[in-house]
């Protein structure tokens, strides 16, 4: 066995000079706990608690309009509320979710947490422009909230034009502000990361060391840096369009409104792998610990994700196959997005590999991340379906997309965020969760998912268009079916609500590394000191040097 | 950053960087990447232009003659000339020269005063020739070639969000003046300046973008 | 006929011989996936409880050559999967290219509607009428926002844009009545934006056009108008704004706000609808309705009150009944 990470390169450093006064620091949570040292931190940890508390009020505020939603469809005649109150749930239920959990969910979170701790550096690289960027965001989320409050948007997350610049009498303006300033707190976001993966690397981390946690957040930042200045273009267009009618997507100005389209899934395609590819960093993560083993085919991991990151910009034209766009584009959008399977297929097939003859442990975690292979592989797969053209003409915009998406979002970022917040719990908090409830609420939250989700895979083959308020009288069953699911699911959003906040005061207190888990996270204090480390981390020699070893390290060298 | 630099000059280490290499190191990389994404943002804008002028050529014609091509070709030698100072003053901050600093930052910023003076005289003179479809109350002198309308719409966005950027940017840079007067300043942020020069040089390259294809190419 | 209302339906009806293919396609695509996931499912089962902690089992290094496998396991699927890609290709440009003699049928999209006009002139709105054996291409627009005409039972949808038109072609083989929908989200009524599309022999289309068409048709028409010009959320017994009720008002006697009392005729409703102002105002009512002079083309008028003149007050039940779930909601 050799270091697999000798390629790869080094920054040049000066040498390392240990600080001469180490003396017992409190953790960064007690460090002070004036309400001004929090709203005022640049510790990267704190901005992270902060972004964690944030996004479960967005979480709650989207699920409760996803409640709205499935209660609305447990009767087919819209009896239960008026059309527009049901337009405007799942608008709010979308846009909250989409712009205001799913994106920062796991990259505003623990990547904000652990990227400096997983390199061995002190802070990001930029500790104000990270507070910023939290600032930023929740400004544009004040603006979502007041459109929200004074009556609703009914346009749907995707505000399509000319419905939303032109038809639509809703409080669309707010909302187009405050999703448009969220847009630069994701840009500052990446680009802290970004900087802080090339440039802060503890002496000997190199490229090939890094945990993939890391590579999937780098590849996720790059999303960030290139994707969403188009979507501020587009979405700055839409507010033009709106107030002063400027013409640019209305036809009878020479404007196009499937240009919208365009500039809209040019940003939000890849967006989906910014939702994706953190899941997948934190599954890979937790997968080898809960196994005690190496990561299988890590190098293949690690160019899967920046694979991903790259081909993801190619394939936003299989959202508009149906919508007159040229048969050659549909042809060349629906191959490239075939493509984007084989580097997802990798990690899938990877993980599965790491488990085979391991030492496994199934705690809530590992839970999680198993459930989360399992949603994931069929998400992905009902995701070739509607790249197939013949099949996309029959269940596009159906109950099918629904369910599909749901299974990537739901099913993939969900539940791995909701595995990463178990595993790395101790690290954030200091002390342990209860790891029966745990368990409980993971089963809990994967039974209710598939009933939830599954029947809409047929209610969208039979033909169920999504986004209705009402609609034929043989859909009722298989929706009442997906109600009832939805139940189990937020009983099983509520338990670790309520857990994890009562282990705050009452878990057990956790050590540095309760899972006996590889990575420089789990080299220092739970929960971390201020700085991070009190002596300099030693950078192990491989990553993921767990006790078990796969055959490849000797294969990568002879 | 391979420049060196006088006696005197230098910049303080903040407290999670390891070294003042490591520092400048990940600031020349965030401006940087910062940059890329600020022209991204103008790309999509001016690729919306260019298949506006694509798709209706002769009603962008039509309407760009209304564009006053010399005002925005003054600006244009306007910005290069800022460009020109700040690279000055970039040159004076390694060299330690602070007040001849101070003076082509001050000289900088009353060139990109001056850019948004004329821009605003060519937005005076847009008005009285009833160039400005986007109000709802002035009737629009090409009203009868509705893609002209929109050529000129985005003409709008396009030097307005240039525009916002260029005010910002003033802002800033007589913010910095104000800091930079102080003594001591280039022995502590020195690289404030390098980083600052990057970001109006992108201020300078967005217009030297947003010229031809607005102005001179629909001539 | 109706569609089926079977309460739990797994398979949606096909009737051409594109949306048979496609339906063989899903399910042999189904296949290839079941062929993928079900060995990870089971692997990982089999792995948890093989491999927990602390059983016994052999855990040293297995041999495997990792790049060999990483990349059979990348190509392989890629590769199959790739059929999958040619077979729907193929598929979709087919049904991409419409053959010269197919019957056009025009569909213009407009919130809440869909009118569809015959060749020969008839039009019917929401519901359509077609016969079976014969290449058909609707020729698509919208006036207004982007919808989507979505026939499920022939395994099609495409886009109504605005600016320029769309075309959906299909032959159908099999009798029946489906649904038809907007499936691009287009505001307040999407969901009752759509009706039914009945294929019949040619003969019977003949016969439909020339007879029951005609006449069944225009009320019908008519009653699409009257939910989708927004009359019955406020007309209609129940609703949440309290407005006279239409049923058997053609030919009666109605007393008004001023104390004059006037005939419902043509010509009276004519003017109501386009200037409801308060010398028009019925008696015991306020003063709440819109304008509909700009709104409502000439022939619609006509139509609507074509409806309103059968909108009687014995058939208000039934016709409230034939209601598609939802439009009174």
């Amino acid at each position: 066995m050799s270091a697999s990470g000798s390629i790869g390169g080094t920054a040049r450093r000066e040498p390392h000079t240990p600080e001469s006064t180490i003396g017992r620091k409190p953790d960064y949570l007690h460090a002070e706990s004036t309400l001004r040292s929090w709203f005022l931190a640049t510790d990267h940890k704190r901005i992270a608690i902060l972004y964690l508390a944030s996004i479960t009020g967005f979480f709650v505020i989207g699920a409760l309009a996803a409640g709205v939603v499935r209660l609305a469809l447990i009767v087919p005649n819209g009896a239960i509320m008026t059309n527009d109150t049901y337009n405007k749930a799942f608008t709010i239920h979308g846009v909250v979710m989409v712009w205001f959990f799913l994106i920062p969910s796991i990259p505003a979170t623990f990547g904000n947490f652990l990227i400096p701790l997983m390199i061995g550096a002190r802070d990001l690289a930029f500790p104000k422009l990270n507070l910023t960027s939290w600032y930023v965001f929740m400004a544009g989320a004040l603006f979502t909230l007041v459109s929200v409050v004074l009556g609703g948007v009914d346009t749907g997350w995707t505000f399509y034009a000319p419905l939303s610049t032109a038809f639509s009498n809703t409080w669309v303006l707010p909302a187009l502000i405050g999703v448009t300033i969220v847009g630069f707190s994701s840009i500052l976001t990446g680009l802290n990361f970004v900087v802080t993966i090339h440039t802060m690397r503890a002496p000997g981390m190199t490229w090939f060391k890094l945990p993939i946690f890391v590579w999937t957040h780098y590849a996720t930042s790059l999303i960030f840096l290139l994707a969403t200045p188009v979507i501020t273009t587009a979405l700055i267009l839409l507010i033009a369009e709106r107030a002063f009618h400027i013409g640019v997507f209305d036809p009878a100005y020479g404007g196009d409104p499937v240009l919208f389209q365009h500039l809209f899934w040019f940003y939000s395609h890849p967006a989906v792998y910014i939702m994706v590819l953190p899941g997948m960093g934190v599954i890979s993560e937790i997968v080898p610990a809960f196994a005690q083993k190496k990561l299988f085919g890590y190098r293949f991991v690690a160019y899967a994700s920046i694979g991903l990151a790259s081909v993801t910009f190619f394939v936003w034209g299989h959202h508009m196959f149906v919508n007159g766009q040229s048969d050659l584009a549909s042809l060349v959008f629906s191959a490239l997005s075939f493509a984007v399977a084989v580097p997802s297929a990798v990690k899938v097939y990877n993980w599965t590999a790491t488990i085979h003859k391991g030492s496994l442990r199934l705690d809530t975690p590992m839970l999680y991340a198993m459930g989360y292979i399992g949603l994931f592989v069929l998400g992905g797969l009902t995701g070739l379906y509607l790249a197939t053209l013949a099949i996309n003409q029959h269940i596009h915009a159906t109950y099918f997309v629904v369910a599909h998406f749901h299974y990537i979002m739901v099913g993939g970022t969900v539940l791995a965020f909701l595995g990463g917040l178990h595993f790395w719990w101790p690290k954030f908090t200091g002390r342990m969760y209860s790891e029966p409830w745990g368990r409980i609420s993971a089963l809990l939250i994967f039974l209710g998912f598939n009933v939830t989700f599954f029947p809409q895979f047929i209610l969208g083959y039979l033909g169920m268009p999504r986004r209705y308020a009402t609609y034929p009288a043989e859909f009722q069953l298989l929706n009442v079916l997906s109600s009832a699911g939805a139940t189990i699911l937020a009983a099983g959003y509520i338990f670790p609500m309520l857990y994890l906040v009562y282990s705050l005061w009452f878990g057990r207190k956790a050590p540095a590394n309760p899972w006996n888990a590889k990575g420089l996270e789990w080299e220092t204090a739970s929960p971390p000191p201020t700085h991070n480390f009190l002596s300099p981390p030693e950078v192990p020699r491989v990553p993921y040097d767990y006790p078990i070893q796969a055959q490849e390290a000797r294969d990568q060298h002879g | 950053m391979s420049e060196p630099l006088a006696q005197g000059v230098g910049v303080a280490r903040a407290e999670h960087f390891e070294s003042v290499a490591q520092q400048r190191q990940a600031a020349t990389l965030g401006i940087w990447a910062w940059l890329i994404t600020e022209l991204l943002l103008f790309s999509a804008l001016f690729l919306v232009a260019l298949i506006t002028r694509i798709q209706h050529p002769e009603a962008t014609v039509a309407a760009a003659k209304h564009l006053k091509f010399w005002i925005g070709a003054t600006n244009t030698v306007v910005l290069i000339c800022s460009s020109l100072t700040m690279s000055m003053a970039i040159e004076f901050s390694r060299m330690g020269w602070q007040r001849a600093m101070v003076r082509a930052m001050l000289a900088t910023a009353a060139l990109g005063g001056l850019f948004l003076v004329l821009k605003g005289y060519e937005y005076y003179a847009d008005w009285d020739e009833h160039m400005m479809p986007f109000l709802s109350h002035r009737p629009f002198a090409l009203a009868e070639t509705p893609a002209a309308r929109l050529f000129v719409n985005l003409y709008y966005v396009a030097t307005l969000l240039h525009a916002l950027h260029l005010f910002t940017g003033i802002g800033l840079l007589l913010g910095m003046t104000w800091m930079a007067a102080k003594a001591g300043f280039l022995a502590r942020h020195q690289n404030w300046i390098e980083v600052y020069g990057l970001y109006w040089h992108f201020i300078d390259l967005v217009w030297i973008l947003a010229f031809p294809i607005l102005y001179v190419v629909n001539r | 006929m109706t569609p089926s209302h079977e309460s739990l339906q797994l398979w949606p009806a096909a009737v051409s011989a594109t949306a048979t293919e496609t339906d063989l396609l899903i399910l042999a695509f189904t296949v290839l996936t079941l062929l993928l996931t079900v060995p990870v499912f089971v692997a990982i089962t089999y792995f948890a409880v093989r491999y927990r902690e602390g059983s016994e089992a052999n855990r040293s290094p297995s041999g495997i050559r990792s790049n060999l496998i990483e990349i059979s396991w990348m190509l392989i699927p890629f590769l199959l999967t790739l059929i999958f890609f040619v077979w729907g290709a193929k598929l979709f440009i087919q049904s991409k290219n419409a053959p010269p003699d197919a019957m056009v049928v025009e569909a213009v999209g407009r919130q809440w509607m869909w009118k569809f006009q015959h060749p020969t002139g008839q039009s019917e709105i929401n519901n359509l009428h077609l016969p079976i054996g014969q290449p058909i291409r609707l020729h698509i627009i919208s006036q207004d926002v982007i919808h989507a005409l979505y026939l499920p039972a022939v395994r099609m949808q495409v886009a109504a844009l605005p600016d320029r038109y769309t075309d959906l072609w299909f032959k159908a083989d099999k009798t029946g009545t489906y649904h038809l929908y907007c499936s691009e989200y287009c505001g307040t009524d999407h969901s009752v934006m759509g009706g039914e599309v009945t294929f019949m022999n040619p003969g019977d289309y003949q016969d439909w056009l020339t007879h029951a068409g005609a006449q069944q048709g225009k009320v019908a028409a008519g009653r699409a108008l009257y939910e989708a010009y927004g009359c019955a959320g406020c007309h209609e017994p129940g609703s949440a704004v309290k407005a006279p009720s239409l049923a058997g008002l053609y030919g009666s006697q109605v007393k008004l706000a001023d104390g004059r009392t006037v005939t419902a005729d043509d010509g009276w409703l004519r003017e109501k609808i386009l200037n409801p102002n308060g010398d028009r105002l019925a008696d015991g009512y306020k003063q709440i309705m819109p304008s509909f002079a700009g709104r409502i083309p000439a022939d619609e008028l006509g139509t609507l009150i074509d409806f309103l003149k059968s909108y009687s007050r014995p058939a208000a039940g039934k016709a409230a009944d034939a209601t598609p779930a939802g439009a009174t909601r």
